[in-house]
């Protein structure tokens, strides 16, 4: 298959054939991709809390987001970048593993919740921005919520099926 | 003698079932993690504004007195999941230098937290009422963030040392 020989020849790659075959490498890139994307569950969760109305009730939506997002998106490019360059040094055993494509999808699933609300669910955001939130956006919170969750238990599930 | 404890702990009946159920180690970490991110983003929102990062938005002792649960409660199941994975596997973790560096790292944040909480609820000021308090109010901040780092690398650490 064009796909399966395309990620063979990317994990020969000298670099990612380093990565594999270092003693510190793959942990060092791991660790920075887990210390990111703590960051990146961590600030998603607080403004998933408060569209929740479970935290931060007492200050505007707009705020708390604006406070947070840029330190998620911050964060989010380097644990994409370590999980790309992770990936890389055993692209073949990834792309075969469940939980990869699990958390893969799950990562679309949660962009895609992202763009609909940030698209959809903050046009009326004045009318609910020192409030309580719609359902709709209480929706997205919790949908972003339980994908994160997904996504750091199926990432951790591939450490234990690779 | 930590050894013989950690062959001991390994043959009772609570630690072979933990190790025989092959969902545990994994559901109990990400457990552990989703918390760790909740624990950073906590520490790291409070130290970026002692630090001078971030300004503006609530109020220094607000922010503080919001993280205080949160941290708390975080640190709380972290040791619970902690305890967990080390039944499972005592030698993984008791034998391993990197886990004991972390221990102290852990008992370093938690000893910065509480100093800025209790500090905070004597007087709401107390961090910025002079030019030396905001000095060592940065100060503490830096060793937070880093420190914090810290715990997260040796606890990835550990599974490769």
């Amino acid at each position: 298959m064009p796909l399966q020989q395309a990620l063979a020849r990317l994990q020969d790659l000298p670099f990612p054939t380093q990565i594999r075959e270092s003693d510190w490498l793959f942990p060092t890139i791991e660790t920075m991709h887990v210390f990111a994307l703590v960051l990146v569950v961590g600030t998603i969760m607080t403004v998933d809390l408060r569209l929740l109305g479970l935290a931060n009730r007492e200050r505007p939506y707009s705020q708390v987001a604006a406070e947070m997002l840029p330190w998620t998106w911050t964060a989010f490019a380097i644990a994409a970048l370590a999980g790309m360059l992770m990936f890389s040094s055993k692209a073949l055993t990834y792309y075969g593993n469940i939980p990869f494509r699990l958390k893969m999808i799950c990562l679309l699933l949660a962009a895609i919740n992202m763009a609909m609300f940030h698209w959809l669910g903050t046009r009326r955001l004045e009318a609910w921005d020192r409030g309580r939130p719609p359902r709709a956006a209480k929706f997205a919170g919790g949908a972003s919520l339980l994908l994160w969750i997904t996504i750091v238990a199926a990432g951790r599930w591939v450490g234990f099926t690779t | 003698m930590v050894q013989e404890f950690c062959d001991w702990l390994s043959k009772t009946d609570v630690s072979v079932a933990f190790q025989s159920a092959n969902w545990f180690v994994p559901t109990v970490q990400t457990v552990h993690i989703i918390c760790i991110a909740i624990l950073l983003t906590s520490v790291y929102v409070v130290s970026f504004r002692l630090i001078g990062v971030t300004r503006g938005g609530q109020p220094l002792a607000m922010l503080v007195a919001k993280s205080t649960p949160w941290v708390w409660i975080t640190l709380c199941v972290l040791l619970g999941t902690g305890i967990l994975l080390t039944i499972t596997e005592p030698a993984r973790e008791l034998l391993n230098w990197v886990f004991r560096v972390k221990m102290l790292m852990v008992i370093a944040l938690a000893g910065i937290l509480l100093l800025v909480q209790m500090r905070m609820r004597r007087s709401p000021e107390y961090w910025t009422e002079s030019p030396t308090r905001r000095f060592a109010a940065r100060a503490i901040g830096i060793a937070a963030v880093i420190i914090g780092a810290g715990i997260v690398t040796a606890g990835r650490w550990i599974a490769y040392v």
